[in-house]
């Protein structure tokens, strides 16, 4: 079914046209389940994810007005799919909203990046690891759809249904977590090598 | 002038180049003379970095993953036209 498009495809499946239906599992199953297993981390639950958002889109075709694309709108489902997972199973996790950020970095102060080294580093990875995950699932799904999928700040927005103040807020927030997380590693890596200061 | 608490505030928004010019110039030019911000400047960006690489590779649906969501939704679709539910196997 080339160059169909998604629209045309909802228009159909609104009129219980099973095939246009299959036809958005088909395209976007891998993306929600790879989203899903972002969000929730481990594979059982990636798949319990991915059934939920399709039964949900399934049961709720009629009702999408279209206001938003189908690729929001399915993610959407995803993320508050996973969203609900996490919370049960949440760890107990640092406060985030209370605590101020601004912890000093007197130890990291000489660190500057050497990223090959680092990448190998498995303890760092686990460590990595443990940080997201003890991260609030409201944060973790920002990180995840940033920094992972590499959506826009508006896409995000649309997507956790929050304003894009919020998710620059809890983006910002969820990235100094888990770097500081990660502080004790990068000082003991510490060289004393300067570079080039630039924009990502 | 802008304030280390201005700068390490405005961290993300730098690393993500969402801000104004003049206001990217400033930031650079308080990390480039303030080894505090410029510190958790590069841990930050190795953070992203680190986290970045390890999310790099493409998922894949473990295998029977697609076939078992086509059963639920076909069992969904039985459900909604009032078939009586299939017995689980
Ligand atoms: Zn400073």
């Amino acid at each position: 079914m080339p160059a169909v498009t998604d629209e045309e495809l909802v228009r159909k499946s609104k009129e219980d046209d099973e095939r246009a239906f299959g036809e958005l599992v088909s395209r976007y199953e891998s993306k929600v389940y790879s989203l899903a297993l972002r969000m929730v981390r481990n594979p059982e639950d990636a798949e319990d994810v991915l059934q939920d958002t399709f039964l949900r889109a399934y049961r709720g075709i009629k009702s999408f007005q279209g206001a938003s694309t189908f690729s929001t709108w399915i993610y959407r489902i995803t993320a508050n799919s996973a969203l609900m997972r996490l919370r049960k199973k949440q760890l107990p996790t640092v406060s985030i909203d209370n605590a101020d950020e601004r912890e000093t970095p007197v130890n990291i102060a000489d660190w500057s990046p050497t990223p090959d080294e680092q990448l190998l580093n498995q303890e760092l990875q686990h460590e990595m690891e443990e940080a997201i995950r003890s991260l609030p699932a409201e944060f973790q799904q920002v990180f995840v759809l940033r920094d992972i999928e590499e959506m826009s700040n508006a896409e995000v927005a649309e997507i956790l249904d929050l304003s894009v103040a919020a998710v620059k807020s809890r983006l910002h927030r969820a990235r100094l977590k888990v770097r500081n997380r990660l502080a004790g590693y990068f000082s003991e890596s510490a060289k004393p090598k300067r570079r080039a200061m630039g924009v990502h | 002038m802008l304030t280390c608490k201005e700068v390490l505030d405005s961290l993300s928004d730098y690393l993500d180049a969402d801000m104004k010019e003049e206001l990217i110039s400033e930031v650079k030019r308080h990390i480039g003379s303030c080894s505090d911000c410029r510190a958790e400047f590069d841990t930050l960006t190795m953070t992203l970095k680190l986290y970045k690489h390890e999310h790099a590779e493409p998922t894949v649906m473990p295998v029977g993953c697609h076939d078992r969501l086509v059963k639920v939704l076909e069992l969904e679709k039985l459900r909604s036209k009032g078939a009586p539910p299939p017995k689980m196997v």
